[in-house]
């Protein structure tokens, strides 16, 4: 059976596990969870421009009942707002994604990005620190040369450990157009950087400047009909990567086949089913979110009512079609009015891509079985995530008579979104953002 | 008549969208705005393809697109809509559209035969089809005569593509099949008549001629009474009224051929105090001018239920500007 319950939250409030905070401040929306390659870290990011690391604790034979929690590693302000005064333009600080770099030495990377610039950060750990200087003192002061009488080398101390971020690179005045994605490329050297109209390719060491892959803008503006909303490099083909769009097609390249990847090796489509259609059939079909599985032989996408599973090898419809909250059909008017149906849901693979996660409204998120078809809704709730407690599995009720523990479309709390969740690479951990709050659940080990 | 107010309501929550994007932060964004633009677009479409008599007597009767069988369309009704009127209660169909607007549809058939053909079964699929490329479809009606007419035949360019047939193509009421009240499509019709009227594939051209006097109804909720036919001048639907909706959110970025995200057009459209259209209208030699005046005064003179009908410069003004001057 599937997922269950779960060790500790960790809210983003580091001080206390169960500190309720009175005000919640805006900018402590999380904008995007990432566990990095090992999944020994997780960085999230929120729309005060702040990153948040957690790592994993190692086990310990003291403490057996806090295997694997996370705890905070290190917080850094990633991006900081800007005004374009030549636009009149704010540009947010939100922290749009998060990549990480495959660990090489004993420093992390990560990229982090807002609209429109991407960061590199370095986050290392000091454990020690040298002490007996000879020109200054303990306290860092300069010593008068003429009172130092003997020589001394200096040695290197432990200390608290400390972790520091330091901004390595910064790739920035490429994008005109807001920045929804970023992907690291499996050679490790190269990046792309995707914003509503235009992909960019960059090498880590080059800041200055950036190849320009792909460009969907047209001649003339006013022909626009769709955005690029999402891009990811394939993970094993560094010559592949895949990009969707706003009107629910996805677009494979190769960048060995020209320069500018503006003619798609494959393009994913399907058709729409006409007996769908609706003033708003444009907007839930625009894809939010595209990822490759880890294999590299499927991608999935999330639209705003489904996640579909693509073969690569078949381009004119998906393979699987999972539906996550279909009872919102017949509502999408009033979730165009409150704006709900511009919200953007992430979806993801669990290690060996057999099993399919995304989030929902009511702080629910659902996970899909590829291989039993079997589903599960979650709910992440302070209230129902006690430690160790399990989840029960959530049902909504469409219509007729409501059970015991369902809960009606019309009860539903459309403020309450999961659009962010993350999976551990090898791991049955996942890490769920429910606007200001990080929960994270693991597979029951007994 | 419930669509016609859903409608209205959505055309106007469209525009309260791309207004209050103007003053978020970090900039308007393109995809929302796109996104809002389209649905904008089928939201007017189903507004003016209402039954109403007078309401086409804007368009043409010798307007090319053939429509589409009411059978042909497949879509059932959209989210959020209610049941379709029944069919039986349509109010008579209007009579085809006056002759002064014929002398135009030549012009600019000639002008642009191939682009007028494919906007012409575009925007037949758009009100008669469940057809998924309506947005799609809409793009091209407006690009297309855009291109290819010239001066003030742009406006019969896109009016005379939405009318392959004359009033032949009419039927009476309820002539389509029952099974028609079911298909609804991106601009779901009001009836399941709707798709027999040519007129009703005119959108161009009726918004001038109704937006004005519906703005009123539309900001007092009232009844959305289309003018006595005859009684409001035509004039030639400007080829931007078409590029607004994708301008609405495309625009945002249009004014600049180099790489500025401008947002002053968005700004422009929606801007409901005093912002003239210029930046949205610019791309239309001529007719962008004269709406840019036009609209300087309008937004001015316009008062959340009042009726501007009265300003001769809301004649230029294409629907988009004039609902949002009645806003």
């Amino acid at each position: 059976c599937f997922f269950l319950l779960f060790s500790p939250i960790v809210p983003r409030d580091r001080h206390a596990v169960w500190a309720s905070r009175k005000f919640t401040s805006p900018t402590d929306i999380i904008s995007t969870v990432e566990f990095n390659h090992t999944g020994e870290l997780l960085a999230t990011g929120d729309k005060g421009g702040r990153v948040v690391i957690f790592q994993r604790e190692q086990e310990s034979k003291n403490q057996v009942h806090r295997r694997g929690e996370y705890n905070v590693y290190s917080t850094f302000q990633s991006h900081e707002p800007e005004f374009d005064y030549l636009k009149s333009l704010e540009i947010e600080e939100k922290i749009n994604k998060i990549r990480w770099l495959p660990q090489q030495n004993a420093a992390y990377f990560l990229l982090s990005t807002n609209d429109k610039t991407v960061k590199l950060w370095k986050v290392s750990e000091r454990d020690k620190r040298p002490e007996g200087y000879n020109l200054k003192d303990e306290e860092g002061r300069l010593r008068d040369p003429a009172t130092i009488t003997t020589l001394r080398v200096p040695v290197l101390r432990p200390m608290d450990l400390m972790v520091e971020a330091t901004p390595r690179r910064v790739f920035a005045n490429a994008h005109t157009y807001h920045i929804n994605s970023i992907s690291v490329n499996s050679d490790y050297e190269t990046y792309m950087s995707a914003d509503d109209l235009r992909i960019n390719l960059w090498n880590f060491e080059i800041t200055n400047q950036s190849f320009n892959i792909v460009d969907i803008k047209p001649a003339n503006m006013e022909e626009l009909t769709e955005v690029i909303t999402a891009a990811e490099f394939h993970p094993h083909h560094c010559n592949t990567f895949v990009y969707s769009s706003s009107k629910g097609t996805i677009r494979l390249c190769d960048m060995r086949a020209s320069a500018l990847c503006d003619r798609h090796t494959k393009f994913f489509e399907e058709p729409e089913d006409p007996s769908n259609r609706s003033f708003f059939s444009e907007i839930i079909s625009s894809i939010s979110d595209v990822k490759f599985s880890h294999s590299g032989r499927c991608i999935m996408t999330r639209d705003y009512l489904t996640v579909k599973v693509w073969d690569l090898n078949m381009e004119n419809r998906p393979v699987e079609t999972y539906q996550v909250h279909d009872y919102l059909r017949s509502k999408l008017c009033s979730l165009y009015e409150n704006d709900c149906i511009f919200d953007k849901f992430e979806c993801v693979w669990n290690g060996s891509d057999s099993v399919i996660m995304t989030g929902s409204y009511n702080n629910f998120f659902r996970m899909f079985d590829r291989n039993t078809k079997r589903d599960v809704t979650l709910e992440a709730s302070r209230e129902n995530s006690k430690p160790r407690a399990i989840l029960k599995p959530r049902k909504v009720c469409v219509g007729g008579k409501r059970r015991k523990d369902e809960i009606s479309v019309d009860s539903l709390d459309f403020s309450k979104k999961i659009l962010h969740t993350a999976w551990h690479p090898s791991e049955n951990i996942i890490a769920v953002a429910a606007t200001n709050n990080l929960y994270i659940f693991q597979d029951k080990v007994n | 008549m419930e669509f016609k107010l859903e409608a209205h309501r959505i055309v106007s929550i469209s525009l309260g969208k791309i207004y209050n994007s103007r003053v978020q932060r970090g900039g308007i964004k393109l995809h929302k705005n796109l996104l809002v633009s389209l649905v904008l677009r089928s939201a007017r479409q189903v507004y003016l393809s209402d039954p109403c008599p007078g309401l086409y007597l804007a368009g043409h009767p010798g307007a090319p697109a053939p429509p589409q069988q009411p059978e042909e369309s497949a879509a059932g009704p959209p989210a959020g809509w209610g049941e379709p009127p029944p069919p039986a209660g349509r109010a008579a169909w209007p009579e085809p559209e006056p002759q002064p607007e014929r002398p135009a549809v030549p012009e600019v058939l000639r002008a642009g035969d191939s682009e007028p053909a494919a906007t012409v079964t575009a925007a037949g699929d758009t009100l008669q089809g469940g057809e998924a490329e309506a947005p799609e479809a809409a793009w091209r009606r407006v690009e297309g005569p855009r291109e290819t007419a010239v001066g003030g035949a742009g406006g019969p360019a896109e009016v005379s593509g939405v009318f392959p047939e004359g009033p032949e193509a009419a039927r009476g009421p309820c002539g389509c099949p029952p099974g028609d009240e079911d298909k609804l499509s991106a601009a779901p019709r009001v009836d399941g008549c709707r798709a027999s009227r040519p007129a009703a594939a005119e959108p161009p051209a009726s918004p001038p001629v109704c937006a004005r006097k519906r703005g009123a109804g539309w900001v007092g909720g009232g009844p959305a009474d289309c003018p006595a036919p005859g009684s409001t001048p035509l004039k030639k639907p400007r080829r931007n009224s078409e590029e607004q909706p994708g301008g609405a959110a495309a625009a945002a970025e249009e004014e600049e051929e180099e790489e500025e995200m401008e947002t002053g057009n968005v700004a422009n459209l929606i801007s409901i105090f005093g912002s003239s259209f210029s930046g949205l209208l610019r791309k239309s030699p001529g007719g962008g001018r004269e709406e840019a005046e036009g609209e300087e005064s309008g937004p001015e003179a316009a008062e959340p239920g009042q009726i501007c009908c009265d300003k001769p410069v809301l004649r230029d003004i294409n629907p988009w500007s004039t609902a949002i001057v009645a806003f």
